[in-house]
């Protein structure tokens, strides 16, 4: 499964980054994330709720960052296993200034399995870009109200 | 269907399509499945499956789960590793390298499947059971995964198991004539790939056990949804190490199996397994997404093959190459599937000349495959008939007449054929002839000529076959590498009040023997078939028997039941010679009456001898009280049940639509002992063959998740998309069974794949389409219409 999307910030690049690298920011925006922890160096265990279609539970699961390139581009790596299967995926993103702000482009690509992928692989795909869409947008919007 | 009244002749019961004693219980809901039954003490088993289509278990942590409310215990394929020994396959083709690897009731260091089982809760409740399986966590390493059985052969594959390089099951080859000649002297070849999709049988009550293991007596009594409950006390008994006399199996009501029921899967294991480390009663039941995973699948061909002919249609050698998708493990009876029961039925209804296939059993990260509905020659069949129409579209003449031109013509007793077998009897013009007389062939072809003009696409498909049944002779089933034997075994008891109870090894589940059974024991004795009744399912109350499958149940279980029959009506004649004081060879027989030739008042009934010989006050000389046989029946051959089908079907070309316009069975099953049975038989065979062609497809991604999980997404046929079916019959009785029976189980399935892909095939023709891959949904069909279209505008 590959998705892909850009979102405009109204910031610059390096302001930007920084709000993409703040934990607090990101757990708040991921959807039904309760909890990140960090575990090390750009290493987070998070624990989430996600629905899709009849399909619900509790994932746990990693999160890591690498090939940072502040503020231009990293690679988010992303894990996680729960009673309705697992997910495994990495996604690009790419800053660059666009206007007088920024385009975030996400390039991902995921596999999912379990009950996940059985049951809700029709619905899997824009559940995820939906997901996606939220985190982004919820991060554009702090950043308009002033809280990144 | 017609109103014509014939002088009414003597009723006879064999024969009459009285209605199925099964019923009333069945369609008031009063009947018990396994699930059903609930123990005192009883704890429920969640079974923890593999998410992963291939992974290395690197550790299992099952702390929390075993803390979590209401859970008993928690297990994993260490604690069984030892004390269960792996499920053993059954089924171990000769001659063809067949390489087993082995099956662990749970898996302990790898998993080769989506829902491969990996750990057990046993708890108060199911629901508590099922929520402690989240807290056991498993760290897996994911391997590499391969689901096409073509490429799971090719070098560098993911490879499975170290006892089986390059995934290679089994290779087997069937050949006879000389495949060379043939195809050197052929006027014209014709090819084709062909890829039978895998599907999931879908019972309508899926697998399950309760187990119950006494501790104090080393007593093990498993009840559980099975074909052959006898076969799973055996193979019970090899993997748990419970003999076989403390071993009980029962099957309670079995709601469908169509092959899924045949295997032990490891839920059956695992459930005896908790019951014994436990000492409490442990129930199972698969859930439908837990069915689809853990349940096997059916058919999962690679076919590539090739036809020699000469110009005017006739066949001279059929040559394959089949790469036939075993799953992860090989189930119960999977190697046989694809060889004996497909292989050597590549003949068909067909005179070839020459034949030569090579069949590659290969493991694949999937659902192991078993028998599904027809087993092999749904496969065989289809080859058969799809090669036939391309051949016919190749040298311009009508695919019934290049049919016609290569039947085996009628024959009664015995014809052999290159791949070895002896067809017991056959007539296959006649019911070639019956069904496109039905459907008024000649017409129906003008009126699809005047119907393209007017842009409207119908399509008329036709398939013979011919299948194996009746299996089998157990000298042959020891040949081919089957673990067991093929008879079959009866009990016949007459009360003192003239009742009887049958006792068989049979273990029927939807097909009606309580009721066709009961009418073989009527018409022989001359009892009423309210008298009769069977029992079934049990082993500690029923004699050995070998399973439902291959149609085999009244071809082998129905002889075992007429044989012995015939030995009760012996020793009731010596009786009512004594009685009646009159020599045996004077005696007569008829409506259930024994009397001495001449005069028919000096008679006993049945009855009277029944209670005679119970009460034993006035026996002859040496014989023993009781009335009462036993007959182990091994059948000296196969049957070889017999068709032709055809479907008219319309295709909408702007949405790829199809839809059946009709549907003409004609079947031969020999002689039938109850038509409306058969009837319903056939009914359902031909929904399942038509699910195959139009509707459903096991699908899986490359990394072996399987996404048809759920009954949202793969298509079982549905009633209402079904037309009405035309079913008729021709009746040529087997020569060796003791009452000219054949089989009628599968025969729907087999013929009716080919059938309607046929038809659809043939509305497609001005289209230019002449192949596409199964099922044939609206939108391959329309796909295939749309580039047609496309590449015509680019000619024109």
């Amino acid at each position: 499964m590959d998705i892909s999307g850009t979102y405009l910030f109204n910031a610059p690049p390096r302001q930007v980054w920084s709000l993409l690298m703040d934990t607090t920011a990101i757990a708040r925006c991921v959807p039904g994330c309760r909890e990140l922890r960090p575990v090390g160096p750009d290493r987070y265990e998070t624990e989430l709720s996600v629905a899709v279609a009849a399909i619900s539970g509790d994932f746990k699961g990693t999160i890591e960052l690498a090939d940072k390139l502040p503020p231009q581009s990293y690679k988010l790596i992303v894990s996680g296993t729960g009673r309705p299967g697992f997910v495994r995926g990495t996604a690009t993103i790419t800053l660059a200034p666009h206007e007088s702000g920024t385009a975030v482009q996400v390039a991902a690509s995921a596999n999912a399995g379990g009950l996940i992928a059985r049951v809700g692989q029709r619905l899997l795909e824009g559940v995820a870009r939906m997901m996606m869409d939220r985190f982004y947008q919820c991060l554009a919007s702090q950043l308009d109200s002033g809280q990144g | 269907m017609s109103a014509t009244v014939a002088a009414p002749a003597p009723a006879r019961v064999f024969g009459s399509g009285i209605r199925r004693r099964e019923d009333p219980r069945l369609l008031t809901g009063t009947a018990l499945y396994t699930g059903d039954f609930t123990l005192p003490g009883q704890t429920y088993a969640a079974i923890l499956r593999s998410p992963h289509a291939h992974a290395r278990i690197r550790k299992i942590d099952t702390a929390r789960a075993n803390a979590a409310p209401g859970v008993v215990a928690v297990f994993t394929g260490a604690d069984s590793e030892g004390v269960l020994k792996p499920i053993p396959c059954a089924w171990l083709i000769p001659n063809s390298d067949l390489k087993t690897a082995p099956y662990r009731p749970m898996a302990k260091d790898v998993v080769r499947f989506v829902g491969d089982a990996v750990a057990v809760v046993v708890a108060e409740s199911a629901h508590q059971a099922y929520d402690a399986l989240e807290l056991i966590d498993v760290d897996y390493t994911p391997l590499a995964a391969v689901v096409d059985p073509q490429k799971a052969a090719e070098a560098g594959a993911p490879q499975l198991h170290a006892e089986a390089p390059g995934n290679i099951a089994f290779h087997w080859t069937v050949a006879g004539g000389d495949i060379d000649a043939a195809f050197k002297a052929a006027g014209v070849i014709v090819r084709d790939r062909i890829v039978q999709q895998r599907l999931i049988p879908t019972a309508m009550e899926p697998r399950g056990a309760v187990a119950q293991y006494v501790r104090a007596t080393g007593e093990l009594t498993l009840w559980n949804t099975t074909q052959n409950p006898h076969i799973v006390r055996f193979i019970m008994s090899v993997v748990t190490g419970v003999p076989e006399d403390r071993l009980r199996v029962v099957a309670p009501e079995v709601g469908g199996g169509f092959g899924s029921k045949i295997p032990q899967i490891q839920g059956d294991f695992i459930t005896a397994f908790c019951a014994m480390q436990l000492g409490r009663p442990v129930k199972w039941v698969e859930t439908r997404s837990e069915n689809y995973i853990s349940t096997t699948h059916g058919r999962d061909h690679v076919q590539e093959v090739e036809l020699a002919a000469t110009r005017d249609g006739r066949i001279l050698g059929l040559r394959a190459t089949v790469w036939a998708g075993m799953g992860g493990y090989l189930s119960t009876a999977a190697p046989g599937i694809p060889t004996i029961l497909h292989g050597l039925m590549l003949s068909g209804p067909y005179q070839i000349p020459a034949i030569k296939e090579d069949v590659f059993g290969v493991y694949t990260t999937t659902t192991p495959v078993e028998a599904y509905r027809g087993a092999g020659r749904p496969e065989a069949t289809y080859m058969l008939e799809r090669l036939i129409e391309l051949l016919a579209d190749e040298i311009k003449v009508d695919p019934v007449e290049v049919r016609r031109r290569n039947l085996i013509p009628p024959f009664e007793n015995g014809h052999a054929v290159v791949t070895g077998l002896t067809y017991d009897s056959g007539n296959y013009p006649g019911a070639l002839d019956k069904a496109l007389a039905q459907v008024g062939y000649d017409n129906l072809r003008q009126e699809q000529a005047a119907a393209r003009a007017k842009g409207r696409y119908i399509g008329i498909g036709v398939s013979t076959y011919v299948e194996i049944c009746g299996l089998g002779p157990s000298q042959v089933a020891g040949a081919v590498g089957f673990q067991g034997g093929l008879w079959e075994s009866a009990i016949v008891r007459f009360h003192p009040s003239g009742k009887v109870h049958v006792f068989v090894g049979i273990s029927p589940h939807g097909q009606g023997e309580e009721t066709t059974f009961a009418q073989i024991v009527a018409d022989e004795l001359g009892v009423a078939v309210t008298d009769v009744k069977i029992v079934h399912g049990d082993t500690d109350n029923t004699p050995m028997g070998w399973g439902t499958y291959g149609s085999r149940a009244t071809a082998v279980g129905g002889a075992a039941l007429a044989v012995t029959t015939r030995k009760i009506k012996e020793k009731a004649r010596l009786l009512a010679s004594h009685l009646l004081e009159a020599a045996v060879e004077d005696i007569e027989y008829a409506g259930g009456k024994f009397f001495v030739r001449g005069f028919p008042d000096r008679s006993k009934t049945i009855q009277d001898i029944a209670l005679m010989a119970n009460v034993a006050w006035n026996l002859p000389q040496g014989m023993e009280a009781g009335l009462e046989a036993s007959s182990f029946y091994d059948p000296p051959n196969f049957t070889y049940p017999f068709g032709a089908h055809i479907a008219v079907v319309e295709v909408d070309p702007e949405t790829g639509h199809v839809e059946l316009k009709r549907y003409v069975a004609a079947d031969d099953c020999g002689h039938q002992i109850n038509p409306m049975i058969v009837e319903g038989q056939v009914h359902g065979g031909v929904a399942q063959g038509i699910g195959q062609a139009l509707w459903e497809q096991a699908v899986y991604d490359p990394n072996g998740q399987l996404l048809t999980g759920s009954l949202t997404d793969y298509a079982i046929p549905r009633a209402d998309v079904l037309p009405d079916m035309e079913v008729l019959s021709t009746v040529t009785p087997s020569p060796h069974h003791p009452l000219g029976v054949k089989g009628i189980g599968e025969a729907g399935t087999i013929a009716s794949t080919a059938a309607v892909y046929n038809a659809v095939i043939d509305a497609l023709e001005p289209f230019g389409v002449r192949t596409l891959q199964m099922p044939l949904t609206p939108e391959r069909i329309w796909r295939a219409i749309s580039q047609s279209a496309s590449a015509g505008r680019k000619e024109a």
